[in-house]
């Protein structure tokens, strides 16, 4: 990509009316202008939560505001634990689900998306393109049913209500199989020859060799159950068994806007883990997300 | 695992039997979690359901209902509404910043812009929502003091009807126009050189290159993005339960939004998965609109 990207912008520059080779062309004060702008009002929302977080709670809504932080006052961000609203559990009812559900379509998703990709059976082809149709499905239709079995299975206000339907998923096997197509067959075919069985080729030839696309599929999986709201408040009643957007989501109700420096804290500290993933695996996000056409 | 010289099986059937092993999980799965949910669904579309008494098969009264309930038309033309200005501010945005990022810059200038337009989509609509519900305050919010100075009075944001929709369309461009940049600028990475260069030689300027060569080629990128964003504006939730629940009143109150409250606050599950069942078949339209065109227009070198 990176070499087509020059040879574009070779093209654009002997494309210049004027050959000469001017540092600064009109159009990119205008192109800077408006990169610059976009990007202002998009780092603003975010600096203005960051610098409300460390304000006193008294000046959390001053006017004009303060951008940069004025104050450095952590303790905002102790209250949150310190009050009525279980804070840590919430951390840790995520956390749990997260988890979960990651580590149960890594596991899935790949088994499947290897067969779907990789061996023969009778069928396979057909299986394979009824499971794609059901992307077309909006989860709206699937959950009324979800939670009447839900309910009769007693698993209400349970987080297995939603880690279970969350253990597989159609897209994530699309997405491994896709990647387990472009691994060469000679890898594959020389292990068989030395007598492995299909699941030792697994395990030991396609698995360690797929190290990047399952990160890709962890992240994505990772970022959309962190963020997940409408199923947790669907299947979650009580305080102690709900998730950190839903506890969040309430939270500003519960402290009234007059405390948005606590708030600002605790959503601070929501975004801090989805912040580290993007620092370490930017990336990877970027391309699996351009490739696939999903949104977070 | 059979490792022995001679195995009890052909490899052609342990390939079989592995295969069907490998997807049984997600078979499982799909069975019990996506495809039993589909059909039942369907079947609850026909029931006066009730989720204490034993529920009665009605026929269609669920789908004539919902074309006397005034709330339905309410809720369908917000969210139309919604889906439009969104997908259309998105994706215009988007294309906006992808092409300014495609010129000539240094290379960590143009990734740094890239992450910061990015970052967004990865944040919760929750979070989203609850940092602007701050701005968003007709009072004590930093919006309308910073309009305020320009002379604008104080804007009821989420008070009113239909500056609340304003204020949800702004926000859903601010958090997800960083994924329609995105994949607008590998769109436009892939178009071919030879396709300037000719443009070059025939001395077209600027703007011809722009719309006589870069958008045409793009098209297949805009339609893609349009279908996708179309799709999921369609189901918008998240952010509008937190910002203003639907209020006030009905004035912003989504189709999803709708079939939450019907289902899951009234528990008249029978009109919630008709109502579903109506959602469903706009989103499979589109798909399949998508699908055959997008396979039209895919070989455009």
């Amino acid at each position: 990509m990176t070499s087509q990207q020059g040879s574009i912008t070779q093209a654009r520059i002997s494309g210049m009316r004027r050959p000469s080779r001017k540092p600064f062309r009109p159009g990119d004060v205008i192109t800077y202008l408006v990169l610059t702008v976009a990007a202002i009002l998009v780092v603003m929302p975010l600096l203005w939560m960051f610098s409300t977080s460390l304000r006193p709670i008294a000046e959390s809504l001053q006017l004009p505001p303060a951008w940069l932080p004025t104050d450095w006052r952590f303790e905002n961000y102790r209250e949150p634990f310190e009050s009525n609203v279980p804070f840590v559990q919430l951390f840790v009812n995520s956390i749990q689900i997260t988890a979960s559900v990651t580590v149960g379509q890594l596991i899935t998703c790949s088994l499947a998306g290897y067969a779907f990709a990789r061996l023969r059976f009778p069928g396979r082809d057909i299986i394979f393109l009824l499971l794609l149709a059901s992307l077309m499905v909006p989860g709206q239709v699937t959950v009324i049913p979800i939670y009447l079995s839900m309910v009769s299975l007693g698993l209400m206000d349970n987080p297995l209500a939603i880690i279970l339907p969350g253990l597989i998923s159609v897209f994530g096997v699309f997405l491994m199989r896709q990647f387990f197509k472009t691994m060469p067959q000679e890898l594959l075919d020389a292990a068989r020859v030395d007598g492995a069985g299909q699941l030792r080729v697994f395990l030991q030839i396609a698995v360690p060799l797929s190290g990047a696309s399952l990160a890709t599929l962890a992240i994505i999986t990772f970022n959309a159950t962190w963020n997940s709201y409408f199923n947790a408040l669907i299947f979650l009643k009580s305080w102690d068994k709900m998730t950190l957007p839903q506890g969040i989501a309430m939270l500003t109700g519960y402290m009234g806007a007059g405390n948005a420096s606590v708030v600002m804290a605790a959503v601070t500290m929501a975004i801090l883990p989805v912040l580290i993933v993007f620092i370490v695996a930017q990336r990877w996000i970027i391309e699996a997300l351009t490739r696939t056409g999903i949104k977070g | 695992m059979n490792t022995t010289r001679q195995p009890l099986i052909s490899p052609k059937w342990s390939e079989s039997l592995t295969g069907y092993l490998f997807i049984l999980p997600t078979l499982i799965g799909f069975a019990i979690f996506i495809l039993y949910p589909i059909l039942e669904s369907i079947r609850i579309s026909f029931l006066d359901f009730n989720i204490l008494r034993d529920s009665e098969y009605i026929g269609l009264e669920n789908y004539i209902e919902i074309f006397e309930d005034k709330r339905v038309a309410t809720v369908y033309s917000n969210t139309f509404v919604f889906t439009i200005f969104a997908v259309f501010f998105n994706a215009g945005v988007g294309l906006l910043l992808a092409v300014a990022l495609n010129r000539r810059m240094p290379t960590f200038i143009r990734n740094l812009y890239r992450s910061i337009f990015f970052f967004p989509l990865l944040v919760a609509h929750t979070y989203i929502a609850v940092i602007w519900q701050f701005l968003y305050h007709r009072d004590l919010g930093v919006l309308n003091y910073y309009l305020s100075l320009v002379g604008v009075a104080a804007i009821p944001w989420l008070s009113q009807g239909n500056w609340a929709m304003v204020a949800i369309i702004i926000m859903d461009v601010w958090k997800n126009t960083g994924f329609a940049m995105l994949v607008f600028l590998a769109g436009l990475q892939n178009i071919p050189n030879e396709f300037y260069e000719s443009a070059q030689l025939d001395g077209a300027n600027g703007r011809q290159v722009f719309f006589r060569i870069t958008l045409p080629l793009l098209s297949p990128t805009i339609f893609f993005i349009l279908v996708i964003f179309m799709i999921g504006a369609l189901q918008v939730f998240d952010t509008i339960q937190v910002l203003t629940r639907g209020g006030p009143g009905d004035s912003t109150r989504s189709v999803v939004m709708y079939i939450y409250e019907k289902a899951f606050q009234r528990f008249d599950m029978g009109y919630a998965a008709a109502v579903s069942m109506t959602l469903f078949a706009i989103i499979l339209v589109l798909t399949l609109i998508q699908f055959r065109i997008g396979r039209r227009w895919v070989h455009y070198e």
